[in-house]
């Protein structure tokens, strides 16, 4: 294994959050209320909770790629949300924090894969 | 290009090795397959009964009124004592209706009973037979294969005419066309004039098929059309334009003012229309959904469990050879790529043969049960969608774990 930054606790905490966020959203892709949403909304869905996963497991082994990844899905999700008119507010809210906290060790993250 | 060869690479390197542990990839993709199966064929069921049941709802009128004794609205406090005094609507009400509702497209009487049907020595028991009045052909949505609808005359004079349904027609005429035949219901003869157009079977039952329709002035000499048992009923179609709420509002006026009720007393009529039946079936197709989806999240839950394991399986008995390939300059991506695809096509081969599954089903089920039952595109996609999830998520750290080994290492291990 290569040599790991250490990782600071309110990343820790961060990612716990996130991957609870993915438990919980998990079953939801599947779900017949987000199937009535649209043909394709369900993959969307899948995708944003696929790709979230992955960018909590860049952030948790302290990767700058972690970070990138969160800020284009946060982006991704926010649009998607706002054209199906289900903004969440406190969802929002929690993203700023865990990207603001992201972006606080984001010089002491490893550039590489 | 480059990045693009590796990955072809990479892409290949895990099919090969899903190849090589044939009996390790099936017994793996097992757990996505049965997960997939469960919820597709879940929702696949679902949406087929609520496609059929609007499809029925549809051929009922979604936009007409129907006045009837009793409600269709169902449940534990059902006060059936308060209607059974109602009376029955009855055929000069429709008149009535007729030239006083301005919100009022059509209107149509109808009366229903179960006869015998006879041709010569052909007989058919327990046929619905449908007395309506002449302008039922404007209330409800039906279409003439054969012959014709029943002319302003024969309707007002009660001719013995009658429209048959399909299977009927087959019954009883095999080799020959019946339109111009005569049939005895109840042994009086009525001349064949039309033959409804095949509408399949209804999830709500009564379809047009295996019924018989004639004129209620006919019907008045064979029958007695006030009689409750025939469920006299009068339909009323609503303008374009004019919502259903509006044409009911002005009907609850109309009939309280035929019926001449005072205005603390309640109607005596019910007023019925068909989003009752979509409203009370949505709520259990809801249900059925929910559990489907509870039953399938579970078996997927395992399936990516499964998958999870056989790759970190997977990554112990290949670290040598991880060693090698990155001693020999291959990227950390190239090593994560390889065995996310690996994760990835072994969920999505298990959630293609689970939509296989359910799509034999289907064709199977149609045959046998004589709905139809189909794998729709969203369906499909959904099943996709969530083995290629299911493949990311349970593959990722297994694969993040094998390109983050170190090469010396790597190569060291057993």
């Amino acid at each position: 294994m290569q040599a790991s930054i250490k990782r600071p606790t309110l990343i820790k905490i961060v990612c716990i959050l996130g991957f609870i966020w993915i438990v919980f959203s998990f079953p939801s892709v599947f779900s017949p209320a987000i199937k009535k949403m649209g043909d394709w909304y369900p993959a969307l869905f899948g995708l944003i909770v696929a790709t979230s996963f992955i960018s909590y497991i860049g952030v948790w082994h302290m990767k700058r790629w972690g970070v990138h990844l969160f800020i284009i899905i946060f982006f991704l999700k926010e649009t998607l949300l706002v054209l199906v008119n289900d903004v969440n507010y406190i969802g929002i809210a929690f993203s700023f924090f865990f990207l603001f906290t992201m972006l606080r060790f984001y010089k002491r993250m490893d550039l590489n894969l | 290009m480059i990045i693009l060869g590796l990955l072809g690479e990479s892409i290949s390197f895990a099919i090969n090795s899903l190849v090589v542990n044939k009996l390790r990839t099936f017994l793996s993709l097992l757990g996505i397959t049965i997960g997939i199966f469960a919820i597709i064929i879940v929702f696949t069921v679902v949406d087929s009964l609520e496609q059929n049941l609007r499809k029925s709802v549809q051929s009922l009128g979604d936009d007409v009124v129907f006045i009837q004794k009793w409600p269709w609205t169902f449940g534990p406090n059902y006060p059936w004592w308060k209607y059974m005094n109602r009376p029955v609507p009855e055929y000069p009400e429709m008149n009535q209706i007729l030239s006083k509702c301005d919100g009022a497209q059509s209107a149509a009487f109808m009366i229903s009973t179960r006869i015998t049907v006879k041709y010569k020595s052909s007989s058919i028991e327990n046929v619905t037979i449908n007395c309506a009045s002449h302008q039922y052909d404007q209330v409800k949505n039906f279409e003439i294969a054969d012959g014709r609808y029943f002319t302003d005359i024969e309707s007002s004079s009660g001719r013995p005419v009658a429209v048959i349904g399909d299977v009927l027609a087959k019954a009883l005429f095999p080799n020959q066309n019946p339109i111009g035949e005569m049939v005895k219901l109840n042994g009086a003869k009525v001349m064949v004039i039309g033959v409804f157009k095949k509408e399949g079977e209804s999830i709500l039952g009564g379809s047009v098929d295996t019924e018989v329709l004639v004129p209620v002035n006919y019907a008045k000499s064979l029958i007695d059309i006030r009689n409750e048992d025939l469920d006299p009923q009068i339909l009323v179609r609503a303008k374009s334009g004019i919502s259903n709420d509006d044409l009911i509002d002005e009907l609850t006026g109309l009939m309280r003012s035929i019926r001449k009720l005072q205005p603390r007393i309640e109607d005596n009529f019910a007023l019925n229309q068909t989003s009752l039946i979509s409203t009370q079936f949505d709520s259990l197709f809801g249900v059925v959904g929910i559990v489907g989806w509870v039953i399938g999240g579970f078996s997927i839950l395992v399936g990516g469990f499964g998958i999870a394991n056989i790759m970190f399986v997977s990554v112990k008995e290949r670290t040598n050879i991880i060693g090698i390939q990155k001693s020999l300059g291959a990227k950390n991506y190239f090593i994560l790529s390889q065995f996310l695809f690996e994760a990835v096509f072994l969920s999505l081969l298990g959630g293609m043969v689970g939509l296989l599954i359910v799509y034999l089903l289907t064709l199977a089920a149609g045959d046998s049960i004589g709905m139809e039952i189909t794998l729709s595109r969203s369906n499909v996609i959904l099943g996709f969608t969530i083995s290629i999830l299911i493949g990311v998520v349970s593959g990722f750290v297994p694969a993040y774990s094998a390109s983050q080994l170190d090469p010396v290492e790597a190569i060291r291990s057993n």
